[in-house]
């Protein structure tokens, strides 16, 4: 077979260049200890609601014997479940949301709470809020024609 | 002044959550979840054997599934779907008690994928009854909704003509008034529950009587 030799040289560069890149990335994962952002965990969209987490009465925020809270979500076409959620400032909250129907993302403007919500899994994200205040938590993945009037509410407030 | 007394509600219903151990589950609001099995038992609703059992719902749904009489829905053109979780749900009692409980007690699931088949089969009910000065508000709901209150608009899952949607938001256009006017106040005291995650009970209980009137005349002078 005939290969160019300028085209020879183009491959073995473009080798060599993924090679290094693959390893450069492999070597400062291993040596970071990163994993991606989010939380592998799978569910059955189709019956979240029959599920003993996501079930209607079990949503909304608890708290954990270590004081910190969970807020468990299920985000729907066209909203988020339950409606208003109201945790305290400068505490650890931890969101577990799933979806339970198409491809959803829950933002919180102003705060670093953004991820997206794929069915078929559990979306956990952990964050703290530093200020009290009154905050949407908005759909950013479009998920229908409802898509923009998918939001609901989350109260942050100082504790007594 | 609905909206403190909902935000009141919605913080009470938080605290006892958050308080309550972990103990047995209430009853879910549906025990039908679209899982691959279900949607394949519904599609494979028999229209042919479904007709013959619905000799038994004519004399209230209509031969067709048009209803005469106001108070019952039209079952003509909904989707088959809505139709067998309707009838699911009130076997299992998770939609209000009625004679329709009875009624479908001795239903098996194919009955009743046949029956939501047959029903499926057949064109949606005519429009009635113009709407007058009413449309416009009714209009803007469905189309455009209400930000401010968290409501989208109707038409965003029940179709830009009422037809319905994927996979059981029920088809509204040219239901019966008086059974949509029913509905929408049973789904806002709570005493229909069958909405997963209360997500038309909790749009119920934003909208004024009025609001619910006029919705309820819209979609049923609707063309499909």
């Amino acid at each position: 077979m005939h290969i160019d030799p300028l085209e020879r040289r183009w491959i073995i560069l473009t080798l060599v260049l993924m090679l290094a890149i693959t390893g450069v990335l492999l070597g400062y994962a291993i040596a970071a200890n990163l994993h991606p952002p989010s939380n592998v965990e799978t569910i059955d969209s189709t019956r979240l609601h029959l599920t003993p987490e996501f079930a209607e009465d079990k949503l909304g925020v608890a708290k954990n014997p270590d004081g910190t809270l969970t807020v468990t979500m299920v985000a729907g076409r066209y909203g988020f479940y339950p409606q208003h959620v109201e945790v305290p400032v400068a505490t650890p909250v931890t969101f577990r949301i799933a979806s339970a129907d198409v491809l959803h993302g829950v933002h919180v403007p102003l705060t670093n709470l953004s991820t997206m919500i794929v069915p078929g899994y559990v979306s956990e994200v952990t964050t703290l809020f530093e200020k009290t205040g009154e905050y949407p938590l908005l759909c950013n993945e479009y998920c229908g024609l409802g898509h923009d009037h998918m939001w609901s509410r989350l109260t942050v407030i100082s504790p007594q | 002044m609905e909206r403190l007394i909902l935000s009141a509600a919605l913080g009470c219903a938080m605290a006892i959550m958050s308080s309550a151990p972990a103990t047995v589950l209430a009853a879910p609001a549906s025990n039908v979840a679209w899982t691959g099995e279900m949607r394949q038992l519904v599609a494979s609703g028999d229209s042919a054997r479904g007709q013959q059992l619905a000799a038994g719902c004519a004399s209230c749904h209509g031969a067709q599934g048009v209803s005469e009489i106001p108070d019952y829905p039209h079952l003509a053109g909904q989707l088959a779907a809505y139709t067998y979780k309707q009838l699911r749900d009130y076997q299992d009692n998770t939609r209000a008690p009625s004679m329709m409980g009875a009624l479908v007690a001795t239903l098996s699931d194919q009955d009743m994928a046949d029956l939501a088949a047959w029903y499926a089969s057949l064109p949606l009910p005519p429009p009635t009854g113009a709407i007058g000065e009413a449309q416009a508000q009714a209009v803007t709901l469905v189309l455009q909704g209400d930000g401010k209150r968290l409501l989208p608009p109707c038409a965003s899952c029940h179709g830009a003509h009422g037809e319905g949607a994927l996979v059981d938001v029920p088809a509204l256009a040219g239901q019966s008034a008086p059974y949509l006017k029913a509905t929408m106040h049973a789904y806002r005291t709570g005493q229909r529950a069958n909405d997963i995650y209360a997500r038309m009970r909790s749009m119920a209980q934003m909208l004024s009587d009025e609001e619910i009137s006029a919705l309820a005349r819209y979609y049923a002078n609707l063309a499909p």
